[in-house]
């Protein structure tokens, strides 16, 4: 049987501005409006950053190449 | 969207402020609120009422919505009171169909189609269709509907079946195409779908009323707008979906802080009975905002039982509302202070072409299971016992003794059950699933366009979660076979209860499927009976059962796999039997109100000997025929509740 997929959390360097942890991470979430790429605090789950994220998540149409 | 700033609440605007905010004072911006409302009821009614589909006519499968332009985000501000698993998918179905396309390239009278369960959740016989309302040449609206196809070719007619597997085995799939150019009908787009799709001739009357109840909509949005200005509509558009953001952030602001694990298992897929894929999510609530992620959860399956990214997003979002606010409204709103952390290929976030959703209400229904799982712990009396579980779909096709083809899909299985007990009250006992939200066909409707009768459509004596409020009981469906059929079966969650108990309540049975196979091409002399003595000479279909009795036997019994058979051919005269699982109970089942144990024996909810051994209440008589003069044997009761 394949593995169970698990979301990696990539370390980013900073504290929280919310609660002071450093303990930030940016990672892909879904949520009101669709794929955003998010730098969140594990603590307190303080959004620093939020930017747009590919239309479709980790799905791509081969007819966006054309 | 959750930011490092609290948001101020709506409620906390001075009438200024709200003016400000929204283009219109409060009372005319909830007129306006209602007033979509209408529009979007008015468009489903007028559907309801013209559609040819009995999955549309009987089923009320399909939504209505109204979304924002694009610099609103395209979000999702009004819908109808119809299909969950619609509705929450819709907000990025028009958004994903309308960027794709392009918002530059639509003009007045157009319409946009697109039924990719990549670019907009579902599957591909959920056709949404988009139209844009202009205003000078601008686009300030879109009116929608998603609706199901009676057909979408692919491998198997009617498409629901579990043992499809790829994109290519399930369906043709539509990318955003018109199907009406200013308001002229695209033929292209029309015979791609009727050459690639059965009951072409039943599909097309059901396009052009769809057609019909976007223009409708269409002109009931511009009589808002030319009665209340547009500002005041589109700032209306933006108070509905802040409402509800503002009603969740509260909500979750209710719910203690904290890490919550919850899991749910689906059987199998379509292949074979190997594999059971679970469903982990954890819930991290800080504050006023929670984070689901998914990791852990199964790898997508080997057929067609997956769902994507947006079933995934709806099923938490319902999931959410029925346990913290049911009454919050229903929009893009509801997932503002919501993230969901949704790793690539799980059963819930399939990928193509592999991972094919056909099936993708019971994989997103069991995110919804482990997100119940995961809160009613800690939610202590507002939480909320299980339901069935599984729509146990049914589908089926034939010919008829004159050579005609005849199909049945989703009338005579498992479809319909009941829900589980809350702090309010019993279960309901025969509605459809969580995170569905439709009609029930009606018999004399299933057996004039199929070759069937339906024997018993009923309540299942013991099948109720014990509890103080006692879980719906589960449903036992039989219907008799006039020709030869071959019959897809997908029931899903036989092996662990799905009607999970709440609050010291019991969980419900699960339930199973059997064929009686007819003899001679007749069916049985009489009704089969609903004792363990007759499932003997059955063929299980699937369900935990004694090797020897084929009667249920959750301890000790084989699981039989739905799949066993890719399709199950049978005789003319052969009877199906369908039984669900049962809702669970909620608090414990020796507070139950001994009056309403008794209700329930001379109801047959319960057995004489269920009152006893589930509630410790005697009941004296016999319900079946002297019901009205049964009686509570006080002291025998007390005897075997015990000290109070």
């Amino acid at each position: 049987m394949t593995q169970a997929p698990t979301q990696e959390r990539e370390p980013v360097e900073g504290t929280c501005p919310r609660c002071g942890a450093p303990e930030l991470r940016r990672y892909p979430v879904n949520s009101e409006g669709g794929w955003f790429e998010v730098v969140k605090c594990q603590r307190c789950l303080c959004s620093v950053s939020r930017e747009h994220g590919p239309r479709l998540g980790p799905i791509q149409l081969l007819s966006d190449l054309l | 969207m959750t930011t490092t700033e609290p948001a101020t609440s709506i409620r906390d605007l001075s009438d200024d402020e709200f003016e400000t905010t929204y283009r219109a004072d409060r009372f005319t911006a909830s007129v306006i609120a209602n007033r979509l409302k209408y529009v979007v009821e008015h468009m489903s009614t007028a559907f309801l009422r013209e559609a040819f589909s009995p999955i549309i006519r009987d089923w009320y499968d399909f939504a209505c919505t109204i979304s924002g332009p694009p610099e609103h985000d395209y979000r999702m501000a009004v819908v109808s009171n119809s299909l969950t698993v619609f509705l929450g998918s819709m907000p990025d179905a028009v958004r994903n169909a309308v960027e794709e396309y392009g918002p530059e390239n639509l003009a007045p009278g157009d319409v946009l189609i697109c039924n990719d369960p990549n670019r907009g959740g579902r599957h591909v016989n959920d056709v949404l269709f988009t139209r844009p309302v202009f205003v000078d040449g601008r686009i300030v609206a879109f009116v929608n509907i998603c609706a199901h196809q009676l057909d979408m070719g692919g491998t198997v007619p009617g498409g629901f079946s579990a043992t499809k597997a790829n994109t290519y085995e399930n369906g043709l799939v539509i990318p955003p195409v018109l199907m009406w150019s200013g308001d002229a009908p695209v033929r292209s787009t029309f015979s791609m779908i009727f050459d690639n799709s059965r009951f072409g001739a039943m599909l097309l009357p059901d396009f052009k009323s769809m057609h019909q109840q976007l223009q409708l909509g269409e002109r009931l949005v511009h009589e808002n707008i030319d009665r209340y200005g547009l500002d005041a509509v589109l700032g209306t558009l933006r108070y509905t979906c802040d409402t509800s953001a503002d009603r969740m952030r509260d909500a979750l602001a209710a719910v203690p802080d904290g890490d919550y694990h919850g899991a749910a298992t689906l059987d199998a897929d379509g292949l074979d009975d190997s594999i059971s894929y679970t469903v982990h999510v954890t819930l991290r609530k800080r504050g006023e905002e929670i984070e689901a992620d998914l990791s852990g959860t199964s790898a997508q399956a080997r057929t067609c039982i997956n769902c994507g990214i947006t079933d995934a997003k709806t099923a938490l979002g319902v999931a959410l509302t029925m346990l913290l606010d049911p009454e919050i409204p229903f929009t893009s709103g509801t997932w503002r202070h919501v993230d969901l952390v949704a790793p690539a290929g799980t059963l819930v976030t399939a990928m193509p072409p592999e991972g094919a959703p056909m099936m993708f209400w019971e994989a997103s229904g069991t995110l919804l299971a482990a997100v119940f799982d995961a809160l009613n712990p800690v939610l202590g009396e507002r939480a909320v016992g299980g339901d069935y579980g599984s729509t146990n779909t049914h589908n089926a096709s034939g010919l008829r003794a004159d050579g005609s083809f005849w199909t049945s899909a989703t009338q005579c299985g498992g479809e319909h059950g009941p829900w589980g007990a809350t702090r309010d009250g019993d279960g309901d006992s025969y509605t459809v699933l969580f995170n569905l939200n439709n009609l029930d066909p009606a018999t004399e409707t299933i057996e004039h366009d199929s070759p069937v009768v339906v024997l018993r459509k009923e309540h299942a004596i013991d099948t109720g979660g014990a509890g103080r409020h006692r879980g719906g009981a589960a449903n036992l469906k039989d219907s008799l076979w006039l020709t030869d059929a071959e019959q897809y079966l997908s029931p899903f969650r036989t092996k662990e209860p799905s009607g999970v108990g709440a609050n010291g309540g019991r969980p419900g049975p699960n339930g199973a499927m059997w064929i009686f196979p007819g003899v001679d091409g007749r069916g049985p002399d009489a009704l089969v009976a609903t004792t363990d003595d007759v499932y003997a000479g059955s063929t299980p279909v699937a369900g935990v059962l004694d090797p020897r009795s084929k009667a249920l036997d959750p301890e000790h019994g084989t699981y039989h796999h739905f799949g066993g058979q890719k399709a199950w051919r049978t005789t003319a005269g052969s009877v199906l039997r369908c039984l669900t699982n049962g809702g669970g109970g909620w608090g414990a089942p020796f507070e139950r109100d001994p009056r309403k144990v008794l209700a329930d024996v001379r109801d047959e909810y319960v057995s004489v000997e269920g009152a006893a051994r589930d509630y410790g209440v005697v009941i004296v008589g016999d319900p079946h025929f002297d019901p009205e003069n049964l009686r509570i044997d006080e002291a025998a009761t007390a005897a075997l509740r015990g000290p109070a």
